[in-house]
């Protein structure tokens, strides 16, 4: 477990200490990446709390929608469509989803110890 | 067996480190990413016309340095000159020394002078429908330089154009209607003051032919005032 939190604090130092530059409508793509990584991070949380969670499936799943979201993203620049919007959509969705099972699991836990 | 599973729980947890390393890489990066671009947005956001007001809050500052520091010089300058004084009150010697730095000093402009002289004023022809050119009747530079020569042949110890100090490194400009002298611009008319002699000033100006005949000539209105009193600043007022 302290080795995960060790790469979490080692990729956000790495974070802020980079200074690329990349232009401003890239940043797009940067902030559905983090969209879908987060979408992902609490999928895997409710798939532990469901007892449903696997690994390959969490890992693969969490690289596989940042990839997809970007070129989701950079397909609909180059199209002219605003597809990161589509993107944008579909995870903040199941972001709510998500985090609303993981708290409803989480109170019918605290619920049942206590009772 | 548990071997095994010790080496699944390693090959676990570095997956797990990897991801949350990409997470926490992607998540501090635009943080910092969109943190740059506030401040970009701060820097850039200020308009033209703030930008304008803040160089010219910089320019005030700037010339209120000058003028501070032109005091001290100035200051520093008296300051030399009661030395110089005193130095004439001790030794004889040094008098003539003393007095002839205070005349160059007079010379090249940097003390301010008063005594009486000659104010040439140097005015645009009338408008005449004889003239189609507007050159053939407005004052040009040309012309203040042919004045201020013949002043100072004729023994000019200074001269100012429109109460500028004029000095051994002076230059004039035409620029369209105006001159600049020293950078500074000067509309017509053009009051040329001159401290010497103004018996001598005056009649150089008037001979025959001269200066004042050439002015005349080129449609411009000289106006001569003789036996003024005149005051001069120093070069190193604005």
């Amino acid at each position: 477990m302290w080795i995960s939190i060790l790469g979490l604090l080692l990729g956000i130092s790495l974070g802020l200490l980079t200074d690329v530059q990349i232009p401003p409508e890239y940043a797009s793509y940067l902030s559905i990446a983090v969209l879908a990584s987060l979408d992902t991070l609490f999928g895997g949380i409710r798939a532990h709390l469901q007892q449903v969670y696997d690994d390959k499936v969490f890992v693969s799943g969490f690289f596989f929608n940042i990839v997809l979201a970007a070129g989701l993203a950079f397909l609909g620049v180059h199209l002219g469509v605003d597809l990161y919007l589509a993107a944008i959509f579909a995870f903040g969705v199941r972001l709510f989803q998500n985090i609303a099972v993981i708290r409803r699991l989480l109170l019918a836990k605290w619920t049942e110890k206590r009772g | 067996m548990p071997k095994r599973n010790d080496r699944k729980s390693i090959s676990k947890s570095i997956i797990f480190s990897l991801v949350f390393l990409v997470l926490g890489f992607i998540m501090a990066y635009s943080y910092s990413l969109s943190n740059q671009r506030e401040a970009e947005n701060d820097f850039s956001g200020g308009t033209f016309f703030e930008q304008k007001e803040q160089y010219r809050k910089e320019l005030i500052e700037q010339q209120e340095r000058n003028k501070e520091l032109r005091e001290e010089l100035s200051g520093k300058q008296g300051a030399v000159q009661e030395f110089e004084r005193s130095v004439t009150d001790g030794e004889e010697d040094y008098t003539a020394y003393a007095r002839e730095a205070e005349e160059l000093r007079r010379f090249l402009g940097l003390v301010p002078v008063k005594g009486s002289g000659l104010k040439v004023t140097l005015q645009d022809g009338d408008y005449s429908a004889d003239y189609v050119n507007p050159n053939d009747y407005i004052v040009h530079e040309s012309h203040v330089f042919q004045v201020i020569n013949e002043l100072y042949i004729s023994g000019a110890e200074a001269i100012a154009v429109n109460g500028q100090r004029i000095h051994g490194n002076s230059n004039i400009v035409c620029t369209g209607p105006v001159i600049m002298v020293d950078g500074v611009q000067h509309p017509a008319p053009f009051t040329i003051e001159a401290i010497g002699s103004p018996d001598v000033l005056t009649a150089s100006m008037q001979l025959a032919g001269g200066v004042q005949d050439q002015l005349v000539n080129d449609n411009i209105i000289v106006t001569l005032d003789e036996g003024l009193d005149i005051r001069m600043p120093a070069l190193l007022s604005e």
